[in-house]
């Protein structure tokens, strides 16, 4: 074995620098930033995103995309409060029922992607509108509450002193880094990201895999959806809206690549934590809420900047002696 | 020219050009003419430099050291622009065309003859293109075609056209040939005919040598980034040619041995898949090379892919090692020990920007590995026995695999093939596009391969190659098989014959 998983990989390493240099700005700024309560209040609001971004993170790697996952994490919440407050179901059973309705809505968003050939953005935005449609025709613009007390502990009670979610997204985490860097399914995405065609020949599942990534992308929507619900302790159709957008831009600022082929969890848990604590290390010292979309967006912009720039001088450096006899189309080919 | 005695000035002088890129000397004071109105061939393996020169003249890369006399005059092209301001234009392998342009927009695009307020002058780009096509004797291209529509040689055509309205007098063309078919490498011949003969120098790549004695007049060989020698090509022969490219004699190039055929390994009886594979039978022993010839579109392609799984047959059987066997994926392939090397290395070969160790276990990843989980030690020793067993000239297992040249990496999809240890290898085009001494090499795996009992399928459009390596020719044609020779009964003239329909 070698020491690989200890080298952080250049946008890795430009984005950990980022992060500590924003703590400790944001640690200067404002005395009430750096405390262990705050922290962990911080990692609490990331959980819902940052279970959604673990599966996105697999799905992009694939060169894929899932736009759905506000929608679904809208419309598993609904049924969960619904199967349980008019339908009768017994509340764990909603609940189950909540995060198998998350797997489906993954399911069929992977079955038409890879079976009928429908280019994943155009299916996802079509669930996107359905999933959402459903949620609020099923709710009618009722909300749910009164949610008996036990249910309160997934969104609202700790665990060793660390709130609850954090435990079941520290587990993600684990699960979907180890499966991405040391298994054949990890290695199959990373293949079929940059070359689904040099993958079917190679003998990879491709479908069965894609179809397996939407599922499990759907499933953890369902899941969020469930701690959303007990955090805020209430149901509404509008839950999770826009989380698309969050997600995606964690994991793009996380270095996974949106042609495919190149990501890690480990980066989309650092972007995760960057937008978290840049958001709230901006309301801490008074940045009002657009003022912080904005610096947002320019941290995204230039973090993919530097590393790029990186990457280039890295390219540059172990330049061959031109092996291949047409360099000038064969990074479009890598790269559509 | 030759023949007159008087030797031209030449068009463009290289003087010492030098090149390096960081840890490697691409060119090393490189030295040649190139005069007006001949054709200069210029050969070498792979990673020998041609690209970086080809470079260099077009003005991408700016040489480190010489210079460039164009007519006697020393010129620094800064940028492909400032090259074809010179007069020299490029035509690449892949043609930078814009398919839903017409022939006269791509031809005139980015110089379009222009009326006054700038408003693109479209009769006149019209009737310019006309007069190029007239003067070039093509007769059956128009205008207003849109390129998409077109043939690749026609497409090549359409370059051709492009560089010559640009007032090109040296054109430099990378293996032009590589894509065309027999009938349209002769149009292309005619065509660069006609330009040495108007004056224009044509500077040409290719890996055929049979073309070199075709076509050109002079011919530069490098080797390892050093000018080896430029000499008339009437004054050399094949074998002096081979061997100053890879600077060491190859004794044969089709270095086949006859081994022990044993039981059939792979049957097919009337295996079908419309409209390419149209029942299909035949069967492929132990120990034995079978090459399968045909024009291209005739569907051998098609047909390795049906029996590999990719696109499964619909009809017909096929029994593997004696027991009837259904392939309904590439994974059931693998089990039933049938291995492909796909004709496109770049997109179906190899997953280009992944390590030469990734792509070495990618069809075996699944015995790599205990529980889903990869032994990393198991797939580092697979890789390191491909690049050691196969010879893969790299800088460890953890090279990029795309960088590496066009023989290197074929040698490492073969590895990760083998690795599967298959019982029937179906070699698509196994060496189109590899230098002469990789090539050689990979001939002499094929052999080594059917010696230890393994069947080989060979599917190749170069006849010389299908008819040293196979025991035995099928002959393909509209997806079915139309001919069979073995030994001394296949012929270049019946093999041949039976490729094109002719009796």
């Amino acid at each position: 074995m070698t020491a690989w998983p200890l080298k952080l990989p250049a946008h890795e390493a430009v984005l950990a620098a980022i992060l500590v240099l924003a703590l400790a700005l944001l640690a200067v700024l404002s005395d009430r930033f750096f405390t262990l309560d705050n922290l962990l209040n911080q990692g609490l609001l990331m959980t819902e995103v940052g279970l959604i971004a673990m599966p996105m993170t697999f799905v992009i790697i694939t060169g894929g995309i899932d736009l759905s996952v506000g929608s679904a994490l809208g419309m598993c919440a609904i049924l969960l409060g619904y199967s349980w407050h008019n339908w009768g179901f017994p509340l764990p059973l909603a609940i189950g029922f909540a995060l198998a309705a998350g797997a489906a809505g993954g399911f069929v968003n992977g079955w038409v992607i890879t079976r009928l050939g429908v280019p994943p953005l155009i299916m996802t935005i079509a669930t996107l509108a359905l999933y959402r449609g459903l949620a609020e025709g099923i709710s009618q613009a009722h909300s749910v509450r009164n949610y008996p007390p036990w249910f309160a502990a997934l969104g609202q009670g700790t665990l060793f002193g660390v709130p609850a979610q954090l435990w079941v997204l520290v587990v993600a985490i684990v699960l979907f880094g180890v499966v991405l860097a040391r298994t054949t399914f990890g290695r199959a995405l990373r293949a079929i990201g940059h070359s689904e065609t040099a993958a079917r020949f190679s003998g990879l599942p491709v479908d069965r895999i894609k179809l397996a990534v939407y599922t499990a992308s759907g499933f953890m929507a369902g899941l969020a959806a469930w701690i959303f619900v007990s955090r805020v302790g209430t149901t509404r159709s509008d839950m999770g809206m826009g989380v698309e957008l969050d997600v995606i831009a964690a994991v793009v600022l996380g270095g996974t690549s949106i042609f495919g082929g190149t990501g890690t969890i480990v980066g989309t848990v650092l972007g995760l934590a960057l937008i978290q604590l840049l958001k709230d290390g901006l309301s801490l010292t008074g940045v009002k809420g657009d003022a912080t979309i904005v610096v947002i967006g320019t941290v995204l912009i230039l973090s993919i900047l530097v590393s790029n720039f990186a990457e280039r001088r890295r390219e540059s450096g172990r330049m061959p002696p031109a092996p291949a006899p047409r360099p000038t189309t064969e990074k479009g080919r890598n790269e559509p | 020219m030759e023949a007159d005695g008087a030797v031209a000035a030449p068009l463009l002088s290289l003087v010492g050009i030098g090149k390096s890129f960081p840890g490697v000397q691409a060119l090393r004071a490189v030295s040649f003419d190139i005069r007006p109105g001949e054709v200069h061939a210029l050969l070498g393996e792979n990673g020998a430099g041609k690209s970086t020169l080809i470079k260099i003249i077009s003005g991408v890369h700016a040489a480190d050291a010489g210079s460039l006399l164009l007519d006697g005059h020393p010129i620094r092209l800064v940028g492909p622009q400032a090259a074809r301001a010179a007069g020299i234009a490029t035509i690449y392998q892949e043609l930078l065309l814009f398919p839903e342009l017409t022939v006269a927009e791509n031809v005139f695009m980015g110089h379009a003859p222009r009326r006054r307020g700038r408003r693109l002058d479209w009769k006149a780009m019209r009737s310019a293109t006309e007069a190029l096509l007239e003067s070039l004797d093509i007769t059956d291209l128009d205008p207003s075609q849109v390129v998409g529509a077109l043939s690749v040689g026609n497409r090549q055509r359409v370059e051709i056209l492009r560089a010559l309205s640009q007032d090109a007098r040296l054109l430099i063309m990378d293996e032009p040939t590589a894509a065309l078919t027999g009938h349209d490498v002769e149009r292309l011949f005619a065509i660069v005919r006609r330009l040495r003969a108007r004056g224009v120098a044509v500077v040409y790549i290719s890996h055929r040598l049979e073309e070199v004695f075709a076509l050109a007049d002079r011919v530069t060989v490098l080797r390892d980034g050093q000018h080896v020698a430029t000499r008339s090509v009437a004054e050399t022969d094949r074998a002096g040619l081979i061997q100053m490219m890879v600077g060491r004699q190859i004794d044969s190039l089709f270095p086949k041995v006859t081994a022990p055929r044993g039981r059939p390994v792979l049957e097919l009886s009337d295996l079908a898949r419309p409209p390419a594979t149209n029942g299909v039978s035949f069967a492929v022993h132990e120990g034995e090379i079978v090459g399968l010839a045909g024009l291209v579109g005739s569907g051998r392609s098609e047909l390795a892919q049906a029996i590999f799984g990719i696109t499964p047959a619909t009809a017909g059987t096929m029994r593997v090692a004696g027991r009837a066997a259904r392939v309904r994926s590439v994974a059931d392939a693998r089990r039933l020990g049938i291995a492909y090397v796909p004709e496109d290395r770049a997109t179906q070969g190899l997953v280009r920007p992944m390590t030469v160790r990734e792509n070495a276990s990618l069809a075996v990843l699944g015995t790599l590995a205990r529980l889903g989980f990869i032994d990393r030690e198991a797939e580092a020793k697979l890789a390191a026995d491909v690049v050691a067993r196969f010879g893969v000239r790299t800088a460890g297992i953890e090279q990029i695999a795309g960088r590496l040249s066009g023989g290197n990496q074929q040698k490492i999809v073969l590895g990760k093939w083998l690795a599967a240890q298959p019982k029937v290898l179906i070699l698509d085009e196994p060496t189109r596009g590899i230098d002469v001494g990789a090539k050689a090499e990979i001939h002499r795996l094929m052999s080594n391969l059917a010696g230890r009992g393994l069947a080989v399928l060979m599917i190749s459009s170069e006849l010389p190659e299908v008819l040293g390596m196979s025991d035995r020719v099928l002959v393909m044609r509209q997806g079915r098989i139309v001919g069979e020779f073995a030994g001394t009964a296949a012929t270049q003239e019946r093999v041949g014959a039976a490729m094109m329909g002719g009796g």
